[in-house]
């Protein structure tokens, strides 16, 4: 018994040079503004072939597929989502929701023995009108956890990993990409 | 009267059978707070709902929290082995007792003075006991007034006076729960992977409904068509008048279904795969049944049906439709498991669960998203609005083509409104025979 509930790489921060940093945080952001636009295609374009997008209904913890996530996509479910969001009949994102997410926090957890792999976390709060429904501001914040991984030189998202603050309680549609 | 004064409005406060009648319903009643007072005491206190599932309170001590109308309860299973509903307050001074959505206690106790509450409800210790005239026998928690299940599915009328559960769920309702039931080669279910809760900004009444509709389909679901063309939507609901031979049958009692078996055009469609993919469920399954009743078993599927008022049968998933106010809701669901078989199989069904319902999946976000919009165009229509001929909506869709059926059900073209019209027509006896102050008889509280 360590008696500590996070695993080292929860717990140390790993030192990577500026410009890993730099190169690191220009993805994030580009990824979370392609997000909040809606801009499936282009987002869709940053995940790699085996991209595992997660959004558990409690703590980001043991085997996703013991349970019932509200996202739980390998690539092809991935694919599906987003077609469905391009046939212009996705009453649930009709019109798409107006968003803008704020990141912070950003660290880099771990990186592959290879150099090429890190895997990030950051905080988010991301704000959202619900355009197609009550018209309410809807308010989202958590925790993200991307695997990076560079393919032909450039960053990609391997996993994207989002621990809603109020994932054990029930959540309003989540059709957008969070 | 003075000092007999009625915890009941009186029974003509809100006139039922003036806002529903055989084929349209007043949209007053989706946001009344009248209405929604009347609907937690008419149909949640006074008749049986749904609680959940032995299966997810499987070893003594285990408890599942859980709300009857706006009543909080527990679930548990006690040292014995029964299970018990039980109120999550405290008998003294009303704290509730667990606050999490489950766990495992030997005991609950109160965190404000430790009173000690066994898994069953009954008091086993008070601090300073000296100090009390009243026996611990008569401060139990709440209890409802009956408590039943059938074939693991537990129900309570809190008030304990709404008859026999059997004659509550009728033919119609335990004939859906067999259908589902008998799918599993041990003839158990288990629903035990958690419970996904989706927030939903209409009336709960709605859920019953588009649960149930087989009308909207190719409109409220064009978006899941297209990006899944080869669903077995396809042969089920989506052709239309013609492309399909499912039926909209009224079960009696509220309990309503689309009845997807005449459609289906061979065995396990409804899970979308064939029987080479599964070979060891469907052995289990022939091995448990014998292979005529398993061949019948692997065609027909689960039901998709609701049981009155908040257990939705969607096929391979539960869902539990919990009123939070008369303008929000929950609409939880978890994927069925059926035990006896092995685990890739219900990782499958698992992974179904979670594409078709939930906030994220691809079928019911657009449902939710029609309700609120419902919701919100119904938002100023008021009760004295019925006698001029403003606010109505329409459920007429095929009455006239209505047919009896062998079992007294009534069922009509799977497009056709018979659903609706079942739901509506036991919403209106209730509301309009429940609501007179009760008469006697056993009613909700602690350990008489």
């Amino acid at each position: 018994m360590t008696g500590r509930a996070d695993a080292p790489v929860e717990t140390t921060r790993i030192p990577v040079s500026a410009d890993e940093q730099r190169e690191i945080e220009t993805f994030l952001f580009l990824e979370a503004r392609l997000a909040d636009e809606s801009r499936y295609d282009e987002w869709e374009a940053l995940v790699t072939d085996d991209m595992h997008y997660w959004v558990p209904a409690g703590p980001a913890e043991g085997d996703p597929t013991a349970t019932l996530s509200y996202i739980n996509d390998n690539r092809a479910r991935l694919a599906t989502r987003i077609r469905q969001l391009q046939t212009g009949s996705r009453h649930a994102q009709t019109p798409a929701s107006v968003m803008r997410r704020l990141l912070a926090n950003i660290e880099v957890l771990a990186v592959g023995d290879d150099g090429a792999t890190y895997v990030t976390t950051a905080n988010f709060v991301l704000y959202e009108l619900a355009a197609q429904s009550t018209q309410e501001l809807r308010v989202w914040p958590g925790r993200v956890r991307h695997t990076l991984r560079r393919v032909d030189g450039q960053l990609r998202m391997a996993a994207k990993v989002v621990e809603l603050v109020t994932a054990t309680r029930p959540q309003p549609n989540l059709a957008f990409i969070l | 009267m003075a000092g007999t004064e009625s915890r009941d409005r009186p029974p003509a406060a809100v006139d039922y059978r003036s806002l529903v009648s055989d084929d349209r319903v007043h949209g007053s009643l989706y946001h009344d707070p009248a209405v929604f007072d009347d609907e937690m005491e008419a149909i949640f206190t006074r008749g049986w709902a749904f609680v959940g599932h032995e299966s997810e309170v499987p070893n003594p001590g285990d408890w599942v929290s859980r709300r009857l109308g706006r009543e909080p309860v527990l679930l548990t299973r006690h040292r014995s082995g029964a299970v018990h509903v039980v109120a999550n307050r405290c008998s003294h001074r009303g704290t509730a007792l667990c606050w999490a959505a489950k766990g495992t206690a030997n005991r609950f106790q109160c965190n404000y003075h430790a009173w000690t509450f066994d898994l069953d409800g009954t008091l086993v210790a008070v601090p300073y006991p000296a100090g009390f005239d009243r026996s611990k026998d008569e401060l139990g928690l709440d209890r409802p007034g009956q408590v039943e299940s059938y074939r693991g599915f537990v129900f309570a009328n809190l008030d304990g006076s709404a008859g026999p559960l059997a004659t509550h769920l009728g033919e119609g309702g335990t004939g859906l729960i067999d259908r589902l039931c008998d799918l599993s080669p041990t003839g158990r279910i288990d629903v035990s992977r958690g419970w996904i809760g989706h927030k939903v900004s209409s009336n709960w009444k709605m859920w019953p409904e588009s649960d149930n509709d087989g009308y909207h389909l190719n409109w409220v679901h064009a978006s899941m068509v297209d990006a899944t063309p080869d669903t077995y939507y396809n042969e089920t609901v989506l052709g239309g008048e013609t492309g399909n031979q499912s039926r909209a049958v009224d079960w009696g009692d509220g309990h309503v279904e689309l009845d997807f078996r005449p459609s289906y055009q061979r065995a396990l469609a409804w899970l979308g795969t064939t029987a080479d993919r599964v070979p060891g469920y469907c052995q289990a399954l022939e091995q448990a049944r014998g292979p005529e009743r398993a061949h019948r078993l692997l065609w027909d599927g689960p039901p998709h049906a609701l049981v009155f008022p908040n257990l939705f049968l969607g096929e391979m998933n539960l869902a539990i439709i919990e009123p939070v106010s008369p303008t929000e809701m929950v609409h939880w669901h978890t994927a069925v498991q059926l035990e006896g078989v092995d685990d890739a199989f219900n990782a499958r069904l698992r992974r179904q669960s979670e594409a078709a319902m939930g906030p994220a999946a691809f079928i019911v976000p657009d449902d939710a998203v029609t309700a609120e919009r419902i919701q919100g165009a119904l938002a100023g229509a008021r009760p004295g609005w019925a006698a001029s001929g403003r606010g109505w909506l329409d459920v007429s869709r095929g009455a006239r083509r209505e047919q009896a059926g062998p079992r007294g059900e009534r069922a009509a073209l799977v497009s056709d409104e018979t659903t609706n019209r079942g739901f509506w027509r036991q919403y209106r006896r209730v509301m309009a025979s429940r609501l007179a102050p009760p008469t006697g008889g056993p009613t909700y509280g602690g350990a008489a």
